[in-house]
């Protein structure tokens, strides 16, 4: 059993539940009593005008701000006790600078396993497996050996999102994984996490258009000055999967077992 | 060259040396990148009250030195990540604190001069004794094995804060982990180089080695062969000057700095001028791109 999202699908247990959270910054409520629950399986996109709090809300899931009111648990774990964070996989709005060490896309995706890798040890053929898989499917498989300083805006938008994919996670967080991203791979990422959707994994998505991601998309949640104004189906000009040619596959999975390796996804390669 | 090594002080000195330019540039990859450039030299001002304590107390002053460097590193650290801003006035006050309880500690102990503070703020060559020697061998492997140890948690650390705690890292944890090692590196610099400027030997070589790399672990390889090389050279030639070590050896990493930057720069045109033709024909906007809206610490 699979959960698809649909809301016939409530029965699945809870990867998130956020109870009347709110969080300010210096005294400045940010998010004003949000609550939320995502279901494992599902895809939620998350949007709002800026400054409607999307990515506090990210961030207060992943205890990442501090919460003025209410509370977080992740697979019904309070965030406070909740260990399992090799399963969840984070990709933040950026590629930051730090001092400008210089890193190849290689060791910023490998660093993506540090819950796998063994310590004083080289990364092992499976956590090699896993990088090459998680390169190939955002499309940079031949950028390994560059630097992340040299690569453009969108291409640093995907390793990010391998770095996360690389880690084997079930659970996504992605804080506006299409910003600066081309016409082009974002058809590609919207595949990939389609291909990752399709695998039983959850994935919340701030984005500031659903964009090609519209068809995979049944839930979005609009906030609006820190509080939730919509949760629901999309607005959606189109039926479901009206979209001609498209194919929505459902495969037989157990759904509580992680993925075991990243989905390679065939993408248009820009390079 | 060979005649150095005649002379038993000059031998010590250079083993002490080789050891800090091969851990000091080790931390400093990793302070660089978390842009905690100056952190050094916070902890070497900090390190002098531990130094005056010493003469003041009749104990080693290494040992002193070591105690209240790590004590200040920690307190910087705490400063640091509680004030959520640079915590800059709190952080200006430590310092000038550190330096001027050095010099008031060591003026009032017997026997000890200002001259004697001398060559713990810009080095010394001839009064590294065997003891100091050993000290540093620990000092250095210490720091050398907690971060080979360390390595990938603070990697992802550098990076990103926000995203090493998404992946349940202890932040606050590996965060004074880098601050006692800097302090500990601070105090086995301190002999060759002195407290006032062996930051320039944590950060100084990193500079000079990502200008000429593209992977995190190449540039630490190469930070660590720039340490070795200036510090042996620049204790050589403050021995034939008779100067501080300490500027000879700055002095040298900041010319390697100069040349390595020259090269880099001269590397990237070539690298870019060969991709120009196939990679970037369809160069993606440059909106949002990290070098286009932040350069980083250290520019690059």
């Amino acid at each position: 059993m699979l959960p698809q999202a649909s809301p016939a699908e409530t029965s699945s247990p809870l990867a998130f539940s956020v109870r009347d959270a709110v969080v300010e910054y210096d005294r400045r409520p940010v998010l004003r009593g949000v609550s939320l629950d995502v279901r494992q399986g599902e895809v939620v996109a998350v949007l709002g005008a800026n400054g409607s709090g999307k990515s506090t809300l990210l961030r207060a899931m992943l205890g990442l701000v501090p919460l003025a009111g209410g509370e977080v648990s992740v697979r019904g774990v309070p965030l406070r006790r909740f260990r399992d964070w090799g399963r969840i996989g984070y990709v933040p709005q950026r590629l930051s600078a730090g001092g400008g060490v210089p890193s190849t896309v290689r060791e910023v995706v490998t660093s993506g396993r540090i819950n796998r890798l063994r310590r004083f040890l080289p990364p092992s053929a499976a956590d090699r497996a896993a990088v090459d898989d998680a390169l190939a499917s955002v499309g940079l498989g031949d950028r390994a050996g560059d630097s992340v300083h040299e690569l453009s805006g969108g291409q640093q938008q995907r390793v990010l999102i391998a770095r996360a994919l690389a880690g084997g996670p079930d659970v996504f967080v992605m804080d506006e994984p299409m910003a600066g991203v081309d016409a082009a791979n974002q058809q590609a990422l919207a595949r990939t996490i389609e291909g990752l959707s399709n695998r039983g994994a959850t994935v919340v998505l701030v984005l500031h258009e659903l964009g090609p991601l519209e068809p995979l998309i049944r839930r979005s949640v609009t906030l609006d000055h820190g509080v939730i104004a919509h949760d629901g189906a999309p607005p959606r000009p189109e039926g479901d999967c009206a979209r001609p040619g498209h194919d929505h596959v459902h495969p037989h999975a157990d759904a509580d077992r992680t993925p075991a390796a990243v989905p390679v996804i065939e993408v248009s390669r820009r390079d | 060259m060979i005649e150095l090594l005649q002379y038993d002080f000059m031998v010590r000195a250079l083993i002490a040396a080789a050891l800090v330019g091969l851990a000091a540039p080790v931390i400093g990859v990793f302070i660089v990148q978390r842009r905690l450039a100056l952190l050094g030299d916070g902890i070497g001002h900090v390190a002098l009250t531990g130094v005056g304590l010493g003469f003041l107390t009749g104990n080693s002053p290494v040992l002193t030195a070591l105690v209240v460097a790590v004590v200040g590193a920690v307190l910087i650290e705490l400063v640091r990540v509680h004030t959520r801003t640079s915590g800059d006035l709190a952080l200006a006050l430590l310092f000038y604190g550190g330096i001027a309880g050095g010099v008031f500690l060591t003026g009032l102990a017997p026997g000890a001069s200002t001259a004697t503070l001398t060559s713990f703020l810009f080095g010394s060559v001839s009064t590294v004794d065997q003891q100091d020697v050993y000290v540093v061998a620990v000092l250095a492997a210490a720091v050398l094995a907690v971060l080979a140890y360390f390595g990938r948690e603070l990697f992802v650390l550098c990076q990103d804060e926000e995203v090493a705690r998404a992946h349940g890292l202890p932040v606050r944890f590996l965060g004074m982990v880098i601050a006692v090692v800097a302090a500990v590196t601070v105090v086995i610099a301190m002999r060759v180089v002195g407290a006032l400027l062996v930051s320039a030997l944590m950060v100084v070589p990193v500079a000079a080695a990502q200008q000429l790399t593209r992977s995190f672990r190449v540039t630490t390889g190469l930070a660590m062969l720039i340490g070795v090389l200036s510090a042996l050279t620049g204790l050589s030639a403050a021995f034939y000057t008779d100067t501080a070590p300490g500027s000879s050896i700055v002095l040298i990493a900041i010319a390697v700095f100069a040349v390595a930057s020259g090269a880099g720069a001269v590397l990237r045109a070539r690298r870019g001028r060969r991709s120009g033709a196939g990679r970037d024909a369809r160069a993606e906007p440059m909106a949002d791109t990290i070098s286009a809206t932040d350069p980083g610490s250290i520019s690059t």
